[in-house]
């Protein structure tokens, strides 16, 4: 009687393990897509080359409440993920713009080294920097790169961590479509 | 003959000679045939020498930068210094595991020598062969140093530069593994003292064994606080990290075995007791392997490789079955005739076994919880430092009281004359606290203050009456310095005790702030005042160094340094901590002024009484040592009781 | 020095040099150290230099500096990141546990010694003699 218990607690605890195993321990829930709670606001300087179309500074309540929002935190010294995802980005910015706004936040990184990186990818949505990463911080970040999806009322609808791939990001873009 | 070649070899030749080893020793056991005795002791130097064989094809790949093996490749660089390229066979997986096994020969190798009836003999080498089998069978399968690369580059990226940065690197996880396996040998023994039911005589055959492995994990312990101090640049020793947890758990457990030994050696009691503590003991090194190298925890320091932490599951599994098995099977016959009243030497001593076996299922659970939680809850939280310090400050506490009174008490039952002492002590620590109290400090550092004079008193005390006894007895009273096993007992827990009031002060008390000072200026923090007078740059080869030049009133002038590594994406800073008997001043640079070098951001950390640990954890070698010394007269070294 | 300088500064890190960085004093690691780091997360806020610590280090010192309490800048990052970024487990919730298992694991110390040394029938002497004489079994 007492060995097969033995054998149960083993079994439970290697089951467990095994679990654990499969799973990435790094993974973390957003709060904020958690509890579909409004987008945080800010207001960052845009990079120079999109200051013609979108003015000195760009500030994020001006359009929350007009659509969706695909708000992607990035870095030039993130390799590989955010050179992956930045012509992903781009080519849904161009096939979505008319519906769905795209704004990149350089965060924690470089002037030089995040107009170099734009120029690479020849991104074309609007970019603002944010050197010191406050604005991660009130979105609970914690790695770069992160895209958070904003739906049509303002507030936060999911949060995808590392590199997005089209196939994800065209499924979200369905879901927050009305 | 390439290194490659030589590795795979002699890793495969150690294996075969293992399992032949493993083979003739389970026939020798079964077929009571001396001869295949004889041929399974044969094999154990055969076994060490096909590991050395191993050791020396890696060092070989090493030292003639061999890039072609992928382990050179990923932990090599043709810039490393000699020393660092020396100790490369242990900054990364596969490297570790093969020093493993070879320690484990070694071991193997030595126990063999020691003369033993066959019946024991037999199932002892089974296990350490059965050992072996899985060390080399891993490398031989899934973790292999020898792997090639197809395509060799011209030069390899260096190990992690968090392991080059100090000479520590080279002791450190020697020391570790010297532990480690040094486990393995009671455990064998034990196994074959419940397959014999032979339930006595195992735990003094052990005894240097058992305190060899102690005062490894025990000096590997401290060296890694130290190293992590002066390294990591965060001013700390301990952080309850998965991997310090996974290394503090078998150190407790070899504590609460090697202390219930001492009642079987010496009144024969705990004989279960034993079995399961060696057994959990050794277990525990298995599955610290496991935690860390399978990803399992998030950790500071763990590097996940596949099927590696698996394999080591599954050992720790069937090493934790076969002992307690054993156990549940022989049960019957070991269970203790409860002659002892609880107040009395073996009832301290069991109380502060469980004290240390409950600790480590605290620090197991800590580690542990956030996987089960979301296994069952689907909730991510963490468990940080917070909760196995105060979880951890209790146990310590009464850990500190047992290790006080227990050498006091006598064996069996509680005597008049003892009470007497028991006064005295609580006084002490009552003193201790008022006077902590009374200047000032937490109710935690003075409770500590207290613990500290309550077992300087209990070690005085033990002092007085080993030498009342000897005179008593017509000897010289000095002559109590020869009883080794005593003197140097109380030296450890002498040193155990001033490691934790060092410990409670260092936490309590720290203070770290941080400025950023122009040329020139001037800071005055903490009792220190400093000026920055400007940064330098310099080449090292494998690494670029910024050093910030800081003049200081009491410590001349002080340099810390920025270490900027081509592989790692931000610098590592290299502090300087000057050390005094009170406080431990922790300079480190932060940041600087890339452009012009005008400013030096500059953090300063003050703890108090870390130096004390660092004397605590040489006293403990000291007092190790001590005790095995061979005793120049064996007659002497005896307990002598009040005649 | 100044090349040297100059160079590092090409292939260095891209970290954001915009002026010095701000004091921060002993208040703040104090608190930085009960908050976890996102990035290193077995790190607390206080020993990680990863960016994300930096930042939550400068603004802990900018919410002291407008008066904020100790608890009201760690509900601002808990509302931000959620319970898990307190380094100690609340002690509620699914956390609770983790602080009431050791005092369990004590309690049933305390039962399992009691039952252990529980008094029991006495034995006649003289096999009370023979089992403390098998106690001491010579050395094999």
């Amino acid at each position: 009687m007492r060995a097969w218990l033995w054998v149960l607690v083993v079994a439970f605890l290697a089951g467990i393990f095994w679990w654990g195993m499969q799973r990435n321990p790094r993974e973390l829930p957003s709060v904020l897509a958690k509890e579909r709670r409004p987008a945080p606001d800010f207001t960052l300087p845009l990079l120079p080359p999109y200051r013609a179309a979108w003015g000195e500074a760009f500030r994020l309540g001006d359009y929350l409440g007009k659509g969706p929002i695909v708000l992607n935190f990035w870095a030039s010294w993130c390799y590989p993920a955010c050179y992956e995802e930045a012509p992903v980005l781009e080519a849904a910015w161009r096939k979505h713009k008319d519906r769905v706004l795209f704004v990149g936040v350089n965060t924690q990184d470089k002037e030089p080294e995040a107009l170099r990186f734009i120029a690479q990818f020849g991104l074309t949505f609007p970019q603002v920097f944010d050197p010191r990463g406050r604005v991660g911080v009130d979105y609970g970040m914690y790695g770069v790169p992160e895209t958070f999806f904003i739906d049509g009322e303002g507030r936060v609808y999911a949060r995808h961590a590392g590199a997005i791939d089209e196939a994800t990001l065209e499924g979200y873009l369905k879901e927050l479509r009305p | 003959m390439t290194p490659a070649l030589l590795g795979n070899l002699s890793v495969a030749l150690a294996l075969a000679f293992s399992l032949l080893g493993l083979a003739l020793a389970l026939l020798a056991y079964l077929q009571g045939d001396g001869r295949f005795l004889k041929g399974a002791k044969a094999l154990a130097p055969l076994t060490l020498l096909s590991a050395l064989a191993a050791f020396v094809a890696l060092e070989w790949a090493l030292l003639t930068h061999d890039f072609s093996l992928a382990y050179v490749a990923r932990n090599h660089a043709l810039q490393d210094p000699l020393w660092v390229t020396l100790v490369t066979p242990w900054a990364a997986l596969e490297g570790s595991i093969l020093l493993w096994g070879l320690l484990q020969t070694l071991y193997t190798f030595v126990a063999s020598r020691k003369p033993l009836d066959p019946w024991r003999a037999s199932v002892v080498l089974a296990v350490l062969f059965g050992v072996q089998v899985f060390f080399f069978g891993v490398m031989a399968t899934i973790a292999s140093p020898f792997q090639t690369l197809p395509n060799p580059p011209a030069d390899g990226t260096g190990p992690n530069p968090l392991l080059q940065d100090h000479w520590m690197m080279a002791v450190h996880p020697v020391l570790m593994y010297l532990g480690f396996v040094g486990l393995s040998v009671p455990y064998a023994y034990a196994v074959a003292a419940m397959v014999t039911r032979r339930y006595q005589s195992w735990v003094e055959e052990t005894r240097w064994w058992t305190l060899i492995a102690w005062g490894f994990l025990t000096a590997g312990k401290v060296a890694g606080m130290w190293w992590s101090y002066e390294v990591l640049g965060w001013g700390g020793y301990w952080a309850w990290d998965p991997v310090e947890n996974a290394s503090f758990i078998p150190w407790l457990l070899a504590t609460a075995f090697l202390h219930t030994a001492y009642v079987q050696q010496a009144r024969g009691a705990f004989k279960a007791w034993n079995f399961a503590f060696v057994t959990l003991a050794f277990s525990a090194t298995l599955l610290g392997t496991f935690l860390t190298r399978s990803g399992v925890i998030q950790s500071v320091h763990a590097f996940a490789e596949g099927p590696v932490g698996p394999a080591f599951l599954g050992f720790f599994l069937l090493s934790t079955a076969l002992g307690l098995g054993l156990l549940s099977r022989v049960s019957r016959e070991v269970r203790d005739v409860a002659v002892f009243h609880p107040f009395s030497r073996e009832g301290a001593l069991l109380l502060g076994a469980f004290f240390f076996s409950g600790w480590a299922l605290v620090v197991l659970l800590g580690t542990f919880y956030p996987l089960l939680v979301e296994a069952f809850a689907g909730a991510k939280v963490s468990v940080g430092a917070p909760f196995f310090n105060q979880v951890s400050a209790p146990i310590g506490a009464g850990l500190l009281l047992l290790m006080g009174v227990g050498p006091l008490l006598p064996w069996r039952r509680p005597r008049e004359e003892v009470f007497r002492n028991l006064y005295l002590l609580f006084a002490a620590l009552a003193l201790g606290t008022l006077l902590g109290l009374l200047r000032g400090y937490t109710l935690g550092a003075s409770l500590a203050v207290g613990l500290f004079l309550y077992n300087t008193l209990a070690v005085a005390l033990l002092f007085a009456e080993g030498m009342r006894a000897r005179r008593l007895a017509g000897l010289s009273p000095w002559s109590f310095l020869e009883n080794r096993r005593r003197v140097g007992s109380l030296l450890v827990h002498f040193a155990v005790a001033l490691m934790a009031l060092a410990i409670a002060f260092s936490q309590t008390y720290r203070l770290e702030a941080e400025k950023t000072l122009y040329r020139g200026q001037a800071w005055e923090v903490a009792g220190v005042r400093m000026a920055f007078q400007g940064v330098r740059a310099l080449d090292e080869g494998r690494r670029f160094a910024v050093e910030a030049r800081l003049s200081t009133d009491r410590f001349g002038e002080v340099r810390p340094r920025l270490h900027f590594y081509p592989q790692m994406n931000s610098p590592l800073p290299s502090p300087k901590v000057i050390y005094t008997p009170g406080n431990d001043y922790y300079f480190l640079l932060m940041d600087f002024d890339r452009e012009k070098g005008e400013w030096a951001s500059v953090r300063l950390i003050v703890t108090p009484m870390v130096f004390w640990i660092w004397v605590a954890g040489v006293l403990m070698a000291l007092g190790t040592l001590y005790i095995l010394w061979p005793a120049s007269r064996p007659e002497a070294a005896r307990e002598v009781s009040p005649a | 020095m100044r090349l040297l300088l100059l160079l590092l500064s090409l292939w260095l890190p891209a970290l954001a040099q915009e002026g010095p960085p701000p004091d921060l004093s002993p208040e703040v690691f104090r608190i930085a150290r009960e908050l976890r780091c996102p990035v290193c997360q077995g790190e607390s806020a206080a020993e990680s230099n990863s960016g994300v610590a930096v930042e939550m280090r400068r603004l802990i010192a900018e919410m002291l500096e407008e008066g904020k309490t100790e608890a009201e800048i760690k509900a601002f990052f808990v509302e931000r990141y959620g319970e898990w970024i307190l380094y100690e487990p609340p002690r509620r919730g699914v956390t609770l546990w983790v602080w009431v298992l050791p005092v369990v694991g004590l309690f049933l110390l305390g039962l399992g010694l009691f039952a252990y040394f529980r008094p029991r029938r006495p034995l006649p002497k003289e096999l009370l003699e023979e089992a403390e004489r098998r106690l001491k079994e010579p050395p094999a």
